[in-house]
């Protein structure tokens, strides 16, 4: 009965689409352009745009320019999901790509799923990706639980044992970081500790000072890169002048320096992160440097890095699909996909039928006054060691 | 010890907060919504005043950001709040919350929602090592509170624009009628809060970082002006401390996740007591 | 309640073409409107409350959460059907407007806005505990399967048009009603001044109770109903903001009018979308940013004051004079009747 219905709306869409100008993609990308958390997203937006910009001046992907409908939702799941119904129905995208915050996800992949359509996050994402996962789903971003384990098993480098106290704030995504991070944590001999304080706090002071309070030899902070800012500059003023680890939702070399700035001194501050920092060696990242000078992008970070990485991800599918390519075949194109990236991650992004996700690579840097430096090598993910258990 | 410290500026800074919405409401029986996205505004002003002007000393900045925001009050009054007299209460609160809306709108789009660090003195005082700590701030900030409230409290008493005040929150119209410009006096009472508001404001973007989000702390200066009475500045005082020492204590003592909750509990449990507040004039409720 | 023929007749002919909207529009116009009818049912109900009953509430955002998340409860954890749960959240909605109510007898005004907020974040404060503690499957929301009628799943956005067209017309038809019984009178006499209308006899204990109840009720259902289309339930959705936009609604649409709580809902619900259209014209720079976020915002603000303002009374004051314009015409004021 669904088969039917969606195969009539298939060809009355069909029938009633306008044919493609001249061999055109056409990719939706939707996320937070104008909210509160703009200055994290739109950097992402910008890496997959000059992206795409590089690829159409060469000759484009299969053959064929891309066209991206871009369209915000200021961080709210009913905007998101509008927008998504918008690209599908007006733009008549084959795919939407980027998302906002985790919370939006959901609602927009119930919307997508209803058409077909693949969704591929950059920046945060869901554990529907893990195996078994759920169709027409995929991320090459942050997961929650994931970067909780990666940042115990990263904290390592820093100290080999001793007090490690996570900072949250109170929300499902936040406390479930920190479940997966103390978990991970305690297996490997830590001392936890963790202070969690309400999403809308303006003054850190007191929090700051429980964490001071509970003598930690390493501080952990998963939240948004706004809320760095004001955690380290109170831990500073409490006395903390340790270690602080700063979990990348969202932040990146800029944010490192602001909070460097903030606190008043450069030591001591690092950052766990899934894709390189734009001032990194290594070999894809002289594409990206030439491609953001060429399209006016200055000081290009880690959240373009991430933008550009999935960029090539979609191509790499995009490539695979062919020139008329469809919501179905790019969706069966995605799960085969195996990118490497060049030193931008610490190895190729693969999806497969069942896993969404694929292995992530993880790496921690420090600030040296100017640039992240990474610290160690990278740490391979392949799935959750912890399973918080319920329905 | 620093539990103490940081009670006393916390509170320094909330019952600035909650003299700039008494005074206001003693004045037009206004409950200003707004007051919040006055200091955070004002204090985003003092940024770029600041940025602007890289050589002067912040003191004079801070002087002359009040200066432009008492004057941005008056203007607010004589532009819109004047136009609301005689319409229920209800509805000058619901222009203070659509006011609070466009000015953290406005914040939003002047700054493109950028975190901002005021970079105040960082000039530690006192340093006993961890927790026993005085900065120079923190000790502005409470030296700020007691001069400010000694000037609203003399300034009440003894001037004699401070008597007009209060006839006018008695009675407007006999008042007006023994010659008191009701429209200075109200100007006046807007321009006092925005002033004082842009120096919580600042003050206590110095102790910390200062986003849109910040605006939430005139809900806890609401909190405080209510649990005091609202149309009683010695209740400003008293309701602006005993919120930052109870949320405060709770975020350090009890549950971190809970210390936003507290002001609203506090608020309900001497709302139950005393619902025109612990230091306010009994008033027929059926005020607003 | 349609005195002149006339009105009979055009009342049929607007049905008719909202009915027939759904071609006119595209898939996304359709979208568009089926939210605007979810916020119809949630805003007719702060309309009872607020605007007929002068009762200033600003928990409304969490009675919405509240049905929103026993149906997820209820669908999800123990796969109970649409024709329960639907039902089970307007009584869940109920019972937390009788206790919200409760506080609400003895304050007025302001101090009665207070303590609905203080409600309001009590509420949530659980909810967010409650969210965290479902499991870890709920980290991103829970999600909610679409509602079943015989092996027939209700997902598409035209079945949903027409769904929650007939719940929308159900909502206002009930206020309708309410509004022009006693029940009705009793709230109107409160508002005014509910020290005369004890006088008066009106229990004005149990009829403010009843307005708590209802509006939670109506607010419930809006989150139910909200939780099965947009198949996801999470906390963050539900916000001091949203509770404040409800209130622009009425204020939009007329407070103390059922029809303007329409006007009021559908106005605030496309909006920001029409906002967005506008700044498409603008060259690329200038659409996205933070500015396009801020003048959304700053517009709910703006629209506030302005109404307040300038026409207190409403869109649908509007509306009635548009209305009586034209049947008076082309006389310029309307004849006196009797002697």
């Amino acid at each position: 009965m669904r088969l039917l219905r969606s195969s009539i709306l298939a060809i009355a869409a069909a029938a009633m689409a306008a044919p493609a100008t001249a061999q055109e993609l056409k990719l939706g990308y939707v996320t937070d352009l104008s909210g509160p958390l703009a200055g994290s997203y739109t950097p992402t937006w910008e890496g997959f745009d000059i992206y795409m910009q590089a690829r159409n001046e060469d000759g484009g992907i299969a053959g064929a320019t891309v066209d991206i409908a871009l369209d915000d939702d200021g961080l709210r799941a009913d905007r998101s999901v509008a927008a998504a119904r918008k690209q599908i129905d007006r733009n008549r995208v084959i795919g939407i790509f980027g998302l906002s915050l985790s919370s939006t996800h959901a609602a927009t992949l119930a919307e997508t799923r209803k058409s077909g359509v693949p969704v591929v996050t950059a920046f945060s994402a869901i554990a529907e990706a893990l195996p078994p996962a759920q169709d027409y789903y995929y991320s090459t971003g942050v997961m929650f639980e994931m970067a909780g384990e990666a940042i115990a098993e990263l904290t390592g480098e820093i100290a080999a044992e001793g007090k490690v106290v996570g900072v949250t704030f109170d929300s499902v995504g936040g406390r479930a970081a920190l479940t997966h991070n103390r978990l991970a944590a305690e297996e490997l001999g830590y001392d936890w500790g963790e202070v969690i304080f309400p999403v809308r706090t303006a003054d850190f002071t007191p929090f700051a000072q429980s964490v001071n309070e509970a003598a930690p030899d390493v501080v952990v902070g998963h939240y948004g890169a706004e809320q760095n800012l004001g955690m380290i500059a109170a831990l500073r003023a409490a006395g903390y002048d340790g270690p602080y680890v700063i979990a990348s939702y969202g932040a990146s070399e800029a944010t490192a320096a602001q909070a460097a700035q903030q606190a008043g001194s450069d030591e001591n501050i690092y950052m766990v992160s899934r894709f390189a920092p734009a001032s990194e060696e290594v070999e894809g990242m002289q594409a990206l440097r030439d491609a953001a000078a060429a399209y006016g992008v200055n000081n290009p970070t880690s959240m373009h890095v991430t933008g550009w990485v999935l960029g090539a991800v979609v191509a790499d599918a995009l490539e695979r699909c062919g020139t008329e390519c469809d919501p179905e075949g790019l969706n069966a194109a995605l799960q085969e996909t195996s990118v490497e990236t060049g030193g931008l991650t610490g190895g190729p992004i693969t999806f497969s039928g069942d896993d969404h996700y694929g292995t992530s690579y993880w790496r921690l840097y420090k600030w040296d006054g100017t640039n992240l430096v990474a610290v160690g090598d990278w740490l391979a993910k392949d799935g959750l060691d912890f399973d918080i258990e319920s329905n | 010890m620093e539990l103490v410290i940081n009670t006393l500026v916390l509170g320094a800074i909330y019952s600035l907060l909650a003299a700039g919405i008494v005074v206001i409401y003693k004045a037009s029986r206004v409950v200003n919504f707004a007051h919040g996205e006055f200091a955070v505004l004002g204090a985003y002003l003092y940024f770029s005043l600041s940025q602007a002007m890289p050589g002067v000393p912040a003191i004079l900045v801070v002087v002359l950001v009040t200066a432009i925001c008492a004057a941005l009050g008056a203007t607010l009054y004589h532009v819109l709040m004047r136009r609301l007299v005689g319409r229920p209460p209800f509805v000058a609160a619901m222009v203070t919350i659509g006011l609070a809306i466009i000015l953290k709108a406005a914040i939003v789009i002047g700054w493109e929602s950028r975190s901002v660090g005021l970079n105040l003195t960082r000039i530690v005082l006192i340093d006993y090592g961890r927790g026993f700590r005085l900065t120079l701030i923190e000790a502005i900030t409470i030296v700020t509170c007691i001069a400010a409230f000694t000037g609203i409290f003399a300034f009440f008493r003894y001037a004699s624009l401070g008597r007009q005040f209060r006839g006018v929150a008695e009675s407007a119209l006999l008042a007006s009628q023994r010659q008191v410009n009701i429209n200075l006096i109200l100007a006046l009472a807007w321009a006092l809060a925005l002033g004082s508001a842009v120096i919580a404001g600042v003050l206590f973007g110095g102790r910390s970082i200062l986003t849109p989000q910040s605006v939430f702390i005139g809900l806890s200066g609401l909190t405080a002006a209510l649990v005091g009475g609202l149309d009683s500045f010695r209740g400003a005082l008293f309701g602006g401390f005993l919120v930052a020492a109870a949320t405060y204590l709770t975020a350090r003592l009890v549950d971190p996740s809970l210390a936003e909750a507290v002001p609203f509990v506090l608020l309900l449990a001497v709302m139950l007591w005393r619902p025109w507040g612990v230091f306010g004039t009994r008033e027929e409720l059926n005020r607003v | 309640m349609l005195p002149e023929p006339y009105q009979r007749t055009l009342l049929l002919v607007v049905s008719a073409l909202l009915l027939c909207l759904p071609v006119i529009l595209g898939p996304y116009g359709i979208h568009l409107m089926n939210l605007a009818m979810l916020a119809v049912i949630g805003a007719v109900g702060l309309n009872i409350l607020t605007g007929y009953c002068g009762q200033i509430s600003l928990g409304h955002a969490s009675f919405i959460a509240i049905g929103a998340f026993l149906t997820a409860t209820l669908s999800q954890r123990y796969g109970m059907p649409f024709w329960v749960t639907l039902p089970a959240s307007c009584l869940l909605g109920a019972l937390i407007g009788f206790v919200v109510g409760l506080p609400a007898l003895r304050f007025r005004g302001i101090y009665l806005a207070i303590t609905t907020l203080t409600l309001h974040y009590a509420i949530i404060y659980l909810l967010t505990a409650y969210q965290t503690a479902y499991g870890a499957a709920a980290t991103a929301g829970i999600v909610v399967e679409p509602p079943r009628i015989a092996g027939f799943s209700l997902d598409s956005d035209l079945a949903w048009f027409y769904v929650l067209f007939a719940f929308a017309a159900a909502t206002v038809f009930i206020g309708l009603n309410i509004a022009r019984s006693y029940m009705g009178r009793a709230f109107i006499a409160i508002r005014e001044r509910d020290v005369a209308a004890a006088t008066l006899g009106i229990n004005v204990t149990r009829y403010k109770l009843l307005a708590f109840m209802i509006s939670a009720a109506l607010a419930a259902l809006t989150g139910s109903l909200t939780a099965y289309f947009t198949s996801v339930v999470t906390v963050e959705e539900y916000t001091l903001e949203l509770a404040i936009l409800y209130l622009a609604m009425i204020i939009v649409g007329g407070m103390g009018s059922i029809i303007g709580a329409v006007f009021g809902a559908i106005f605030m619900t496309l909006l920001p979308f029409m906002i967005d259209e506008i700044f498409q014209y603008l060259p690329r720079q200038y659409r996205y940013g933070t500015t396009l976020f801020g003048v959304q915002h700053a517009v709910i603000g703006v629209v506030i004051i302005g109404f307040l303002l300038v026409e207190p009374r409403g869109l649908i004051e509007v509306y009635r004079r548009l209305a009586s314009y034209f049947e008076r015409w082309p006389f310029r004021y309307r004849e006196m009747k009797g002697g």
